[in-house]
């Protein structure tokens, strides 16, 4: 370091904190791959869409009531009489949806390209529990607004509880804070939706990106760019992450908003996918709506649920409980992922054909599924959805043995 | 790759419109009329607002839209907001326009100010141009979109009297004081008045949003041209 520095208020800071250890190591010197591909910009994106939730989301609490009586109302009064409340509002509900749509993406991309292999288990791991907290946080947010769908979906999800045997119903009331979903739920839920799980959320965010950190971000080709450096330590197939990435990203980030504030000032209500129309008339418990249908971006989980229409009756398992079983193991499954691939190459690209098939069926089969959660059931629908479920868990099951015994490509030395 | 983006394009803003178009159930209708009400006409927001203060607002009340809201977005005059649309010394400008009516009032009539956003602009659009004459209803009316409604047919003195034919058609069989093509159009001019007031702030929406999206295009733009010159150290 340069001696007029060393005088500077940075190394009396220094001294006390380790800020500029900290800004090379996680920003002005941190190596990553210099070649990447559209698939790798979703981190950056959720990093942005997660501060807008917040900021959006701080200032929506300022004006919201979270009381049976008010709750409803009180959005309507952000709507119409609080000065660029509207705006707020659907740039929370349509972050909602963005959210999930970027974390999906992220989450293939690691897929496809192998981010969870070791050593990068806990990465992936990290962003599996963020995955889970995010539908707790997407379920909890989307029972304020206190409409029709609020009520009956969260009626669904929570009678869900109910349905485990023996301790179901206590354990249902128990969350419920009442004997049916009332005022007392919809306090807790504002409470857990504002201050539990984005506290939770943002020390995740940060495991997850301190132990990327420490292991190295992937590329697509899967080459570990650490093997080959230059004589100053740096990567040869990498750049310092500070300016090169940090700017490589704000032009997606331009893009990103260009779509997403599209969809905030002309398509708010997504074609009723963001924002239901039930969802605008107040929560009413004794008119239940004719369809109730989740936000997309649960559909493909609430397929999964919907499929199993069977129980296994000399275990004493209904159906119900079977449902939400194979509902939480298609979440559970993902988190050990990276015990199941047993594959010597990381990338999609130079694994072998079983791999790439099975990607394709995993990827057409949430994507059905996705389609078919926010349609009303009827038995073709339910065979279909019972075929996808298979094929969703399938590449998954199946993955030690594929991937185990393909035939992989040689992966290059360089990028 | 430049594949992979076109489809995700393509998935986002055509496949969502394609989803909802999917549900167009009318009632005992395949499919509701095609409407799509312009907020920013303030003409026609002046004359839903005429209807429904004559034909809609002893029944339904608008209990989340401010009177004086009204004045600011539909430029209506102060005097003629408070003589000839409150018309009652008790209520203030800010107050909601509620008509002093129950919260759901005693024939069970529907609050309106966000019965667009439940149901859709054409299905209101419709229902209320698909009235008929039925003597074994209460009301004496029965409605394609809504069986069994009982809305009374307020608007059939405008309308005309309308009958079911024998293929289940609609026909009309008496002229009330409006055309077809005026009804149609008065008709119109309610459910924009309405989709206005489910969503005042959808004119400023609509107006303004075009800027924002335009600065990010710049912004959009300008990073990229930084980001290519760094980008030239790594190369």
């Amino acid at each position: 370091m340069e001696k007029a520095k060393k005088n500077s208020f940075m190394s009396w800071l220094d001294k006390r904190l380790p800020v500029t250890e900290n800004l090379e190591r996680h920003l002005t010197k941190h190596p990553v791959p210099k070649k990447v591909n559209f698939f790798y910009i979703f981190g950056a994106l959720l990093m942005v869409i997660f501060m807008v939730q917040v900021i959006t989301g701080i200032w929506l609490m300022m004006f919201y009531t979270n009381t049976e009586e008010g709750a409803f109302a009180s959005i309507e009064y952000i709507m119409r009489d609080v000065e660029y409340g509207w705006l707020m509002r659907y740039m929370h509900s349509t972050g909602a949806s963005a959210f999930f749509f970027l974390m999906y993406f992220h989450m293939f991309r690691g897929l496809l390209y192998g981010s969870y292999q070791k050593p990068k288990e806990l990465v992936w791991l990290f962003g599996c529990f963020l995955l889970f907290l995010l539908m707790a946080e997407g379920f909890l947010g989307y029972v304020l607004p206190w409409g029709q769908m609020s009520y009956w979906a969260a009626n669904v999800i929570l009678s869900l509880f109910g349905a485990i045997p023996f301790i179901g119903p206590d354990l249902q009331v128990w969350i419920q804070g009442d004997y049916v979903l009332s005022g007392a739920t919809l306090s807790r839920f504002f409470a857990l939706h504002v201050v539990v799980v984005p506290l939770l959320m943002i020390a995740l965010v940060v495991f997850h990106i301190f132990a990327l950190h420490e292991v190295g971000a992937g590329n697509p080709e899967g080459v570990d760019i650490e093997k080959h450096r230059d004589k100053n330590g740096m990567p040869l197939d990498g750049a310092p992450f500070h300016p090169y990435k940090t700017l490589s990203a704000l032009p997606a980030i331009g893009i990103f908003f260009v779509i997403f504030f599209a969809i905030v000032f002309f398509a708010p209500e997504g074609g009723g996918y963001f924002l239901e129309k039930p969802n605008f008339e107040e929560a009413d418990f004794l008119k239940t709506p004719e369809h109730i249908a989740p936000v997309w971006y649960y559909a493909p989980f609430y397929s999964i649920l919907r499929a199993i229409t069977f129980g296994i009756p000399f275990l004493g398992i209904t159906s119900k409980f079977l449902g939400f079983i194979i509902f939480a193991g298609s979440i559970a499954i993902l988190f050990i992922v990276p015990w199941l691939d047993r594959s010597n190459v990381q990338s999609i690209r130079y694994k072998g054909i079983y791999s790439k098939v099975a990607m394709i069926l995993f990827a057409a089969s949430f994507l059905t599924l996705g389609y078919l959660g926010t349609k009303p059931v009827n038995e073709l629908r339910t065979l279909i959805a019972q075929i996808c479920t298979l094929f969703y868990f399938l590449p998954l099951i199946l993955m030690p043995i594929y991937t185990k015994y393909e035939k992989t490509l040689e992966v290059p030395d360089r990028l | 790759m430049i594949k992979v983006k076109a489809l995700l394009i393509f998935l986002f803003f055509v496949a969502l419109p394609v989803w909802s178009a999917a549900e167009t159930e009318c009632g005992t209708l395949e499919k509701c009329d095609s409407f799509e009400s312009n907020v920013h006409d303030r003409n026609s927001l002046q004359r839903g607002l005429g209807l429904y203060k004559n034909y809609c607002s002893s029944c339904h009340t608008l209990r989340y839209l401010r009177w004086n809201r009204l004045e600011r977005d539909l430029d209506i005059p102060e005097n003629i907001l408070v003589e000839d649309l409150i018309n009652n010394p008790q209520v203030k400008t800010s107050d909601f326009i509620t008509f002093g009516l129950p919260e759901v009032s005693a024939i069970g009539a529907p609050d309106l100010t966000l019965r667009t956003r439940v149901r859709g602009e054409e299905w209101i659009y419709t229902y209320l141009r698909t009235f008929y004459e039925d003597s074994e209803q209460i009301t004496g009316s029965n409605n394609l979109v809504y069986p069994g409604t009982a809305m009374l047919h307020v608007l059939g003195g405008l309308q005309g009297r309308q009958v079911l034919d024998q293929n289940g058609n609609l026909e009309k069989v008496g002229d009330g004081t409006m055309t077809t093509e005026e009804y149609d159009a008065a008709i119109g001019d309610l459910v924009t008045f309405l989709a206005y007031a489910s969503e005042p702030a959808r004119i400023t929406r609509e107006k303004n949003g075009i800027f924002v999206i335009l600065f990010f295009i710049a912004f959009t733009a300008v990073m990229w041209l930084l980001n290519r010159e760094y980008t030239k150290d790594i190369k």
